[in-house]
């Protein structure tokens, strides 16, 4: 599978849904969750419905659970669906990771081990997705804050045997890569530098909380000069990639996401053009 | 059982019941130990979870005080774990817990306030539809209006209150102190998003509930006005009751379509 490239992106968000609409700010493309849109009508979908005549839309979810060991969730596969359907959107995306047992939901982004027996798992289930969706997913790298004794290969490992397995693109989170570096001890560039290149659809950039002994992924802060840094110097490696600022909490004011959005265009402006 | 599915297993556990299972099989890193990093997803989880229900149900915050709301909390994510994909649906058996749950069912205003913030909620959500116009209404030939069916709105909601709790919420919501709890009789309500988007909520009296409980259960317009015209010393005094509480309806944004008894939907065959 081969996305086009978008441009620069960002988050849609509902708190700026007016002055999107009113000041259809420089913004390439918008990202939605793709679960927030699980509802029949009301305020999402009638700003949505505007703003995606005037913006390409990328779906991103955040509760397939893709890894879980639990039969596939049709009923939520469905509604995914059906949401597709009615935005068309560029591609559609979600985690490598687990979040729903059975009856139980943590919401959260729960990580897989690095095993074989992930790895088949995922090849698997990722396949019956892509089937029943008729289409091709795209997977984003989640941050973590533990190391299963059962894992054998690192991350980067992982997801590169991921890709060789299933074809499948990745979303790749820049800010979640510095995460796990921080909180287990690796080098974030030498995560980059492993990846295939091929493999990158799509770029996240997004912030966090620093609690010195460990990093929370908690996407309601500035995107850090780390993070800007391994930006930076990853691009020149890429081509250009569709790339997008992510905020998910403490939510500044549009101009401040959108001089974020600006940096990004300036660290790459050399090699992307 | 693989491998993979007795870590998710014991890391389910982990999350739901605080077993300790989950830690034999994490790393300990330094500077964190195992137990450190299993207590951010646990931390994570209760977080996350109180945040949806402070968010959908602020209100019942206020009327609960800090300290019953946390310990409302604290039961309410032990005892009923999220079961769906949305956080959106969490909270929808908190009125059924707060309704069979002591110290919270010592006072039944509790769970109707629970349920009114969820219907609030559903009402936002709902479906778009059309709104139905007089223009629309008047295109009918008079001969035909006892056989018309009215179609409520999707966001249109009922809800039949014992307690002062919709007049407590509201009350709370414009930072003011709240009525008693106990009322005389029961209270009846309509919620419905309306036109602005915004949703909202309509007193109605016990007549006004009855006609639109007949049209809420697809009853021909001349079904809706027998429903009531017992009530009036006259015919016509009962049919001008019903056609009052018709322009509430259309002005308010409560129907979005009329059907003919056995025929078309009318707004759209005139579009």
């Amino acid at each position: 599978m081969s996305v086009p490239y978008l441009g620069f992106g960002m988050g849609l968000r509902t708190c700026y849904f007016e002055q999107i609409l009113t000041e259809q700010p420089a913004v390439d493309w918008f990202e939605i969750i793709s679960e927030n849109y699980f509802v029949s009508g009301g305020k999402p979908w009638h700003y949505l419905s505007q703003i995606k005549e005037q913006y390409p839309i990328v779906m991103h979810g955040v509760s397939m659970s893709i890894g879980s060991t639990d039969a596939l969730n049709f009923d939520y596969l469905k509604q995914l669906k059906n949401t597709i359907e009615r935005v068309n959107p560029m591609w559609v995306s979600d985690h490598i990771c687990f979040s729903a047992l059975g009856e139980f939901n943590s919401h959260d982004l729960l990580p897989m081990p690095y095993t074989e027996e992930a790895l088949d798992h995922l090849t698997q289930r990722i396949s019956q997705v892509q089937d029943y969706l008729e289409r091709p997913m795209i997977f984003e790298n989640v941050s973590s804050y533990l190391t299963y004794k059962q894992s054998h290969m690192t991350e980067w490992e992982f997801l590169t045997q991921l890709h060789k397995q299933t074809g499948c693109q990745f979303l790749l989170d820049i800010n979640n890569v510095y995460v796990s570096a921080r909180n287990h001890g690796f080098s974030a560039m030498e995560y980059l530098n492993a990846l295939p290149k091929q493999s990158i659809a799509q770029i996240h950039l997004a912030g966090h909380q620093d609690c010195e002994s460990h990093i929370i992924d908690t996407h309601d802060q500035p995107v850090c000069d780390a993070v800007w840094s391994l930006f930076s110097q990853f691009s020149k490696q890429l081509p250009a990639i569709s790339t997008m600022i992510e905020r998910d909490d403490n939510f500044p004011p549009l101009s401040a996401l959108l001089s974020e959005l600006e940096q990004a265009k300036a660290l790459t402006k050399a090699h992307w053009g | 059982m693989g491998e993979l599915a007795k870590l998710q297993d014991a890391f389910v556990a982990m999350l739901h019941t605080g077993s300790q299972e989950l830690i034999h099989e994490i790393e300990d890193q330094a500077p964190l130990s195992a137990m450190q990093r299993l207590e951010i997803y646990q931390n994570a989880y209760k977080i996350r979870l109180r945040g949806v229900l402070e968010q959908d149900h602020e209100t019942l915050g206020f009327y609960l005080g800090d300290e019953l709301f946390d310990l409302m909390l604290f039961q309410y994510i032990a005892h009923y774990p999220s079961q769906d994909r949305s956080l959106r649906q969490f909270g929808e058996r908190l009125p059924a817990f707060l309704k069979e749950t002591a110290p919270f069912s010592e006072h039944g205003i509790l769970a109707e306030i629970a349920e009114f913030e969820r219907i609030l909620l559903r009402a936002f959500d709902s479906a778009d539809a059309a709104r139905l116009s007089w223009p629309e209404l008047q295109a009918i030939d008079m001969s035909q209006w006892p056989n018309m069916i009215l179609v409520l709105h999707p966001s249109v909601h009922f809800f039949v209150c014992d307690y002062a709790s919709v007049e407590s919420w509201q009350a709370l919501k414009e930072k003011k102190i709240p009525p008693e709890a106990d009322i005389d009789g029961s209270h009846y309500w309509l919620i419905a998003r309306e036109v602005t988007l915004r949703t909202g909520f309509h007193p109605l009296a016990p007549l006004q509930w009855r006609c639109m409980q007949s049209i809420a259960q697809g009853m021909p317009f001349s079904m809706v006005c027998q429903s009531v015209i017992g009530e009036f010393d006259d015919e016509q005094a009962g049919s001008m009751f019903v056609i009052g509480v018709l322009q509430l309806g259309i002005q308010q944004g409560w129907f979005s379509d009329v059907h003919l008894l056995h025929g078309q939907s009318v707004s759209k065959a005139l579009t």
